[in-house]
């Protein structure tokens, strides 16, 4: 048996403004979500569940220290193994390349010839789904076409302007595709996902045409290029997030307090890994009052929770209230303030007494690492 | 390098006092304090001490120790020279390798430990909650150039005759050991933590077995026939959370003690971490009507009664109308809706079904592994 049928490719290059300063220092794909997990878990979850062995990151130099820290030696994701293998690459590097006049994409290229894969399945970062990537690669290989790119039926409002849209017949072909800015008149579109299957030969191709033509640009963006009306589309029914600014990204998190899509997500066929911690379980003391929200372990809770999702290690001291909130690992939130509608980074300490409060359409973020000494109202 | 110190865990106990948690599983594996299992905090001395190499050494029903311990890893003990290596017994040309007691158990797998060829041979036991510093043991060992160093904790007096009790000089020198005295001399008592020079133990078990004496325990044997021959054997007195939780009750106990984030265990202190095998579960959901008081609640746990006063595992669920309190949840049970759980041990994967009630007021009740109380409608 063939093992390595797919090999993977991970892009993280676009910078979303709308989602600072949670992503100041790192990338999308190492921002947290449901109190435990990074955006990343999900992709290569999606890559480990696939029996992928081979795997390409391209990161924007600068980004990834985070990337490091969180992947480590790739155990969780079965990506330590003997036959398998990461590579973490910066964009940068590409660009210099170019001023330098040599081959920037050689890099890829020799990763993609030496993964020994018959096809390559790219991945971008912002979209959050459990798929099944091996049911993916059937369906490309029964289609019997160049290419697969997988969309999901999803509201207009949860787009932005540079998402990519598709309109279909009923035989599933790709009849246009438009920038979600140009359309105005429907509630509900088909939202390309950036998830692409592709022959590895092909792909190589298109990268050594690019580079002939001197083009620089990046996989994603080639791949999108591509789609056309001979274009595989693979509709993807189960539970998927956009996240491209903090209203969309504060909303994903919050779905996931909602059980039917918290299960679609993370208790499907599919097992969603992420880095391990020996915490020990969290406590609830006495004086705790929580209800619907959800709770990574290492935390002491004295105080009350509502509707929020909480990360490791937070301590929310007797008399706190923290309301419609996500709240990172390592924070402290000391007795008798109030926490409502906020997004609190890493390693936040929130002084006693203190109000911070936002609104469910506009969350307060408050950064990684400040120390809150006044009240922030926001909304 | 050469190696120093090896570690033997004894782990083979069969633990018939824990009854129904011990039926398919050796007590060190039993789930403990809502992620870990009892052997964790033996391993995790061992690797926070700096032992490299240690030797897990099984009898009973080892299969769910194995699958725990693997290789190590968990602990970080899967580096280059060092290992976490399970010892069972195998028949050979000679014989059966069956381990008729703790000191029968080394002898067995003396060829492990000569490998390794270490100067040092820490015995530890699989089943005790406690952390403890064994290279600080060894420091005090080698400064009192002793043969033997047995770590020794005070016991109330009125309990000292349940255990092997050390009676000492002024200088902690023993030089008289009672097995569970009547009248105890001293409220010293041993936590059978052993440091033996590996040479002198060696001569003495294959001396013994050589003449076909019986050499095969620690406190029944090898001590006494250590301080008849005049051996210098040292207590090393430990002081800290230390506890048994070798029958129901204390298990129970030690759990509830355990709960407390005061207590003298300190399991958060960041310099001294408690290890265990991480299983990947999402995090724990407490719905409108659930509710957790003074409880410790583990990863993939599903809240919608009331807990109060409990430990969870990973993966619990506590359906509508459920009401926990000072009981112990073990791994992916489910307590059905209604249902009323008063100080329980529920083992792992076991089903409460809707309106039933496990009330141990009188004595700690314990519902096994699997095992399916009630009625259980379809999941919905």
């Amino acid at each position: 048996m063939k093992t390595n049928k797919m090999c993977a490719l991970i892009g993280n290059l676009h910078r979303y403004n709308g989602l600072m300063p949670l992503i100041k220092n790192r990338p999308l794909a190492t921002l947290p979500f449901d109190s435990k997990y990074r955006l990343i878990d999900f992709n290569l979850s999606n890559i480990a569940n696939a029996n992928i062995k081979s795997l390409f990151m391209v990161f924007n130099e600068g980004e990834t220290s985070s990337v490091f820290d969180h992947i480590g030696g790739g155990k969780e994701w079965n990506l330590d193994g003997i036959q398998n293998r990461f590579f973490v690459h910066t964009y940068q590097d590409f660009i210099r390349k170019d001023d330098n006049n040599s081959s920037y994409y050689e890099v890829v290229i020799d990763y993609l010839r030496k993964s020994k894969s018959e096809y390559a399945v790219y991945m971008g970062s912002k979209i959050l789904c459990n798929i099944d990537l091996k049911t993916l690669l059937h369906i490309h290989r029964t289609r019997n076409c160049d290419m697969t790119v997988v969309y999901k039926k999803i509201a207009k409002q949860q787009t932005s302007e540079e998402d990519i849209l598709f309109t279909l017949d009923n035989e599933h072909t790709i009849r246009e595709k438009t920038f979600a800015k140009d359309v105005t008149d429907q509630d509900e579109v088909n939202l390309c996902a950036d998830i692409f299957i592709i022959k590895t030969d092909l792909l190589i191709e298109i990268l050594q045409q690019k580079q002939a033509a001197g083009i620089l640009g990046n996989v994603e963006s080639f791949l999108r290029e591509r789609i056309s009306s001979t274009t595989n589309a693979y509709e993807y029914t189960g539970y998927l997030n956009n996240i491209f600014d903090i209203r969309s990204y504060y909303r994903a998190n919050m779905d996931m307090l909602d059980t039917n899509k918290f299960n679609s997500l993370l208790y499907s066929s599919q097992k969603v890994y992420t880095k391990m911690k020996n915490e020990v379980p969290t406590y609830y003391t006495e004086t705790s009052i929580v209800n619907s929200s959800q709770f990574a372990t290492g935390c002491m809770i004295k105080g009350r929770v509502e509707r929020s999702l909480i990360g490791r290690g937070v301590t929310i001291d007797e008399g706190a209230e923290v309301f419609d909130s996500l709240v990172f690992a390592g924070n402290v939130v000391k007795p008798s303030t109030t926490v409502r509608c906020a997004i609190l980074d890493k390693n936040v300490e929130v002084d006693e007494g203190i109000r911070i409060e936002g609104t469910p359409e506009k969350p307060v973020v408050v950064e990684k690492g400040m120390h809150v000494t006044q009240d922030i109202i926001g909304g | 390098m050469k190696t120093e110190m090896v570690a033997m865990i004894l782990a083979g106990g069969q633990g018939t006092r824990l009854g129904k948690l011990t039926k398919n599983m050796a007590k060190p594996a039993v789930p403990f304090g809502g992620r870990y299992r009892i052997i964790d905090f033996t391993l995790s001395n061992c690797a926070n001490a700096g032992i490299k190499n240690v030797g897990v050494v099984t009898q009973y029903q080892p299969l769910e120790l194995n699958a725990h311990i693997g290789n190590g890893a968990s602990w970080g003990l899967d580096g280059i020279d060092s290992g976490a290596t399970i010892l069972q017994p195998y028949s050979s040309s000679e014989g059966s390798k069956w381990f008729e007691g703790t000191a029968h158990a080394i002898y067995q797998n003396m060829d492990y430990i000569d490998q390794l060829d270490p100067q040092y041979v820490l015995i530890l036991s699989g089943d005790h909650i406690y952390k403890m510093d064994y290279e600080a043991m060894l420091e005090n060992h080698k400064q009192n150039h002793a043969s033997l160093s047995v770590a020794v904790i005070e016991v109330p007096f009125k309990d000292a005759s349940r255990f092997g009790i050390m009676n000492t000089d002024e200088n902690d020198r023993i030089i008289e050991f009672d097995e569970k005295p009547e009248n105890p001399k001293s409220n010293l008592a041993s936590m059978g933590i052993y440091i033996f020079n590996w040479g002198r133990l060696r001569s003495v078990l294959r001396t013994g077995y050589a003449k076909d004496s019986t050499m095969s325990d620690f406190g029944k044997h090898v001590i006494p026939a250590y301080l008849d021959s005049g051996e210098n054997v040292i207590a090393y007195r430990f002081k800290g959370y230390w506890k048994d939780v070798g029958t129901i009750d204390s298990l129970w106990e030690s759990n509830m003690e355990f709960l407390n984030p005061e207590m003298d265990l300190d399991i958060r202190d960041k310099g001294w971490r408690i290890y265990s095998k991480n299983h990947i579960s999402p995090p724990h959901f407490i719905t409108e009507m659930g509710s957790a008081k003074d409880s410790l609640i583990a990863d993939g746990c599903y809240i919608a009664g009331d807990v109060k006063h409990s430990v969870l595992s990973d993966d619990v669920q506590v359906k509508d109308g459920a009401a926990v309190s000072d009981s112990v949840v073990m791994s992916g049970a489910t307590i059905g809706k209604n249902v009323v759980v008063k100080r329980a041990i529920i083992g792992e994967n076991a089903i409460i079904g809707d309106n039933a009630e496990i009330d141990g007021t009188d004595e700690i009740e314990v519902v096994g592994y699997n095992e399916v109380i009630g009625v259980t409608l379809d999941e919905d």
